[in-house]
């Protein structure tokens, strides 16, 4: 249950300086560990700012979810959800830098359709990635254990699909609101919006779920306020200003979302091309030379911050 | 066995399966026939390696290989003179050299390295060692015999319950001849009618066999079958097993489940409340299967209401 679960005890924050805190951290320790490669130019220019990686991680993020809306066989919510959430906790501790959001991004997803029992093989899957398709077998077959090993192995994802199917359950029986369906598409394109914030690392899946309920309901002008002070905390009033607190910072998160610049992001991606880790790159030459070795060389084992998991 | 062939005549050992074949010193063997032949003309000589040999030093083959045979016997003769026992030595280390000593003299022997050599140490070592041997010799021989009657008893007991129970047969056959005479006597010459007296006779039978139905009480034993006695433990050295300590015994407590959240309805008022109403109800496969729409519904509003109070541990949202 989601109280005792690894979702509340590891992977919820305090607050976004946390989570910007955890960002900027990674990113300067990539820089420090590669400034020799930079030569002469300066290590902002060179270099990818916490800025740019948002901004590239969020323009990754709407990628995401067209591949999951467009992939096929059609996709359960709860596998995007998942996805979304692996993503998300991944560039927590990594930076974009040394893995290509690219490549992250089909592996999350692979993993998520593993994790919720969504069967799929990895032919049908790379079916639906376009390029080269044995390239991109190879690399999510790779990355798939590293990622797994940055969640810290947690794997469990609480989404807040069912809490709404609750919410929803709990309004019909006890409220008396005129046909509360008319509420799920709002709620559907509210959480589709959380997708891109950082509201899932924040808050828990029902204060999420909520926080859809209540917008959909001000969208077909409907006023639930009665129900969530009268019904649900009848019995805890004093909890319910910091509810009320965490609804409105998700709503705010989903108001202050704006979509990324295209041309920004495709000046952020020539960058990333020249100072990303090389190592990790499957194009580059650093790369296809440490695995032939590794396959002629029976001793061999690469020093650390390698991709490889399964030679 | 079948597939082992004697050496000098081949053919007789498929032919004759109950043929055994003799083994001796030097380790060759020969069929039970051919040892006959060889060793009535008198001259005595292995006929593989030509080493003179003694009719009474064949034996009957025990083990397939004769190299075994061979370090058996080997093994045997040293051992009758090399008898020292873990007691007799100071340290572990002083009786492991001596057994290995006794490894290496049975190797050299039975692979014929530096026999000469070899049994110079032997006649040294008895000559050395003449009363340890001595005194090891007898008190073997008192272990051996404190068996050997051990076993005797058990033979003859064997024997007495055999005896008892083949002359309770012969009794038994007695008896049902007897039975028989007397019926057939009293058919010829007593007055009443054949069939009533074959049906008392049968009667009769019968309450016999119920009588033998009942043995007689079995005689209270005070020892199990291999003659250890009741109530002794067998061998003083072992000790009984240690009683394992045990804990507390378990006491059922309920389980309280941490919700965070406003408590959801309990799972018997589902139903009555309402709630059910708006959820689908089960199909039948999942009915069989043992899943109820009460258990999603339970779920649902479980996973909706817990967490709700949760509060981050500090801090002031700052956006990006």
């Amino acid at each position: 249950m989601y109280p005792v679960s690894s979702q509340k005890k590891s992977w919820t924050f305090a607050n976004e300086s946390q989570l910007l805190a955890f960002r900027v951290e990674q990113n300067s320790k990539y820089i420090g560990e590669h400034d020799s490669e930079c030569q002469d130019s300066d290590l902002e220019e060179f270099f990818l700012t916490p800025a740019e990686e948002r901004l590239l991680l969020k323009q990754y993020e709407v990628y995401l979810f067209d591949f999951c809306r467009r992939f096929d066989p059609p996709m359960p919510k709860c596998v995007v959800g998942t996805a979304f959430h692996y993503f998300k906790r991944f560039y927590l501790n990594n930076t974009p830098m040394d893995y290509h959001p690219k490549e992250i991004l089909a592996t999350c997803v692979f993993v998520a359709c593993k994790v919720e029992e969504f069967n799929v093989s990895i032919s049908q899957f790379v079916n639906n990635i376009k390029g080269d398709r044995n390239k991109a077998t190879d690399i999510v077959l790779s990355n798939e254990l590293l990622l797994i090993g940055q969640l810290n192995y947690y794997l469990t994802i609480h989404n807040p699909f069912r809490p709404i199917e609750g919410f929803l359950i709990d309004i019909k029986t006890r409220s008396n609101m005129q046909n509360p369906d008319r509420l799920r598409p709002h709620i559907e394109s509210f959480i589709d919006s959380t997708y891109y914030t950082d509201a899932c690392l924040l808050h828990t899946p029902s204060q999420i779920g909520l926080a859809a309920v209540l917008h959909a309901a001000s969208r077909e002008q409907e006023n639930l306020d009665s129900y969530v002070t009268d019904l649900l905390f009848v019995s805890a009033r004093d909890k319910l200003p910091s509810l009320i607190d965490a609804v409105r910072k998700i709503r705010i998160m989903v108001k202050q979302y704006q979509q990324p610049d295209r041309d920004k992001v495709k000046a952020i991606e020539k960058k990333l091309d020249k100072c990303r880790n090389q190592a990790n790159n499957p194009d580059s030459e650093l790369y296809n030379e440490r695995l032939r070795r590794m396959y002629c060389d029976a001793d061999y084992l690469p020093a650390g911050g390698c991709l490889f998991s399964y030679c | 066995m079948e597939d082992q062939a004697c050496p000098r005549c081949k053919t007789t050992k498929y032919r004759n399966p109950s043929l055994k074949l003799m083994v001796n010193v030097c380790g060759h063997t020969l069929c039970e026939s051919c040892v006959d032949l060889l060793f009535l003309k008198g001259s005595g000589a292995c006929p593989e390696c030509m080493v003179p040999l003694r009719r009474n030093n064949f034996r009957v083959q025990l083990f397939e290989d004769p190299m075994v045979e061979k370090e058996v016997d080997i093994r045997r003769r040293i051992l009758r003179d090399y008898n020292k026992r873990e007691e007799d030595f100071g340290t572990l280390e002083e009786y492991n050299d001596y057994l290995e000593e006794i490894e290496d003299i049975v190797y050299n022997l039975c692979n014929n390295i530096e026999i000469i050599e070899t049994n110079k140490r032997i006649e040294a070592y008895k000559r050395d060692n003449r009363e340890v041997i001595q005194r090891n010799k007898t008190r073997v021989g008192r272990d051996e015999s404190a068996l050997e009657e051990m076993l005797e008893l058990e033979r003859v007991q064997e024997e007495s319950r055999k005896k008892e129970l083949d002359e309770l047969e012969t009794e038994h056959k007695k008896k049902k001849a007897r039975d028989k005479q007397a019926l057939i006597e009293e058919l010829m010459y007593s007055g009443k009618d054949a069939a009533q007296i074959v049906t008392e006779f049968a009667e009769k039978a019968e309450k016999q066999r119920e009588e033998e139905k009942q043995l007689p009480p079995p005689k209270l034993s005070n020892e199990f079958s291999t003659g250890i006695k009741f109530g002794q433990t067998a061998d003083p050295t072992l000790i009984p097993v240690p009683k394992s300590e045990e804990g507390p015994l378990f006491v059922y407590e309920p389980l309280i489940a941490i919700t965070d959240g406003p408590t959801p309805p309990p799972t018997n008022e589902i139903e009555s409340l309402g709630y059910i109403s708006h959820i689908r109800a089960e199909t039948q496969q999942e009915n069989a299967g043992g899943f109820t729409a009460t258990m999603a519904c339970e779920r649902a509003l479980q996973e909706a209401l817990q967490g709700l109070f949760y509060t981050p541990t500090a801090g002031v949202a700052v956006g990006i």
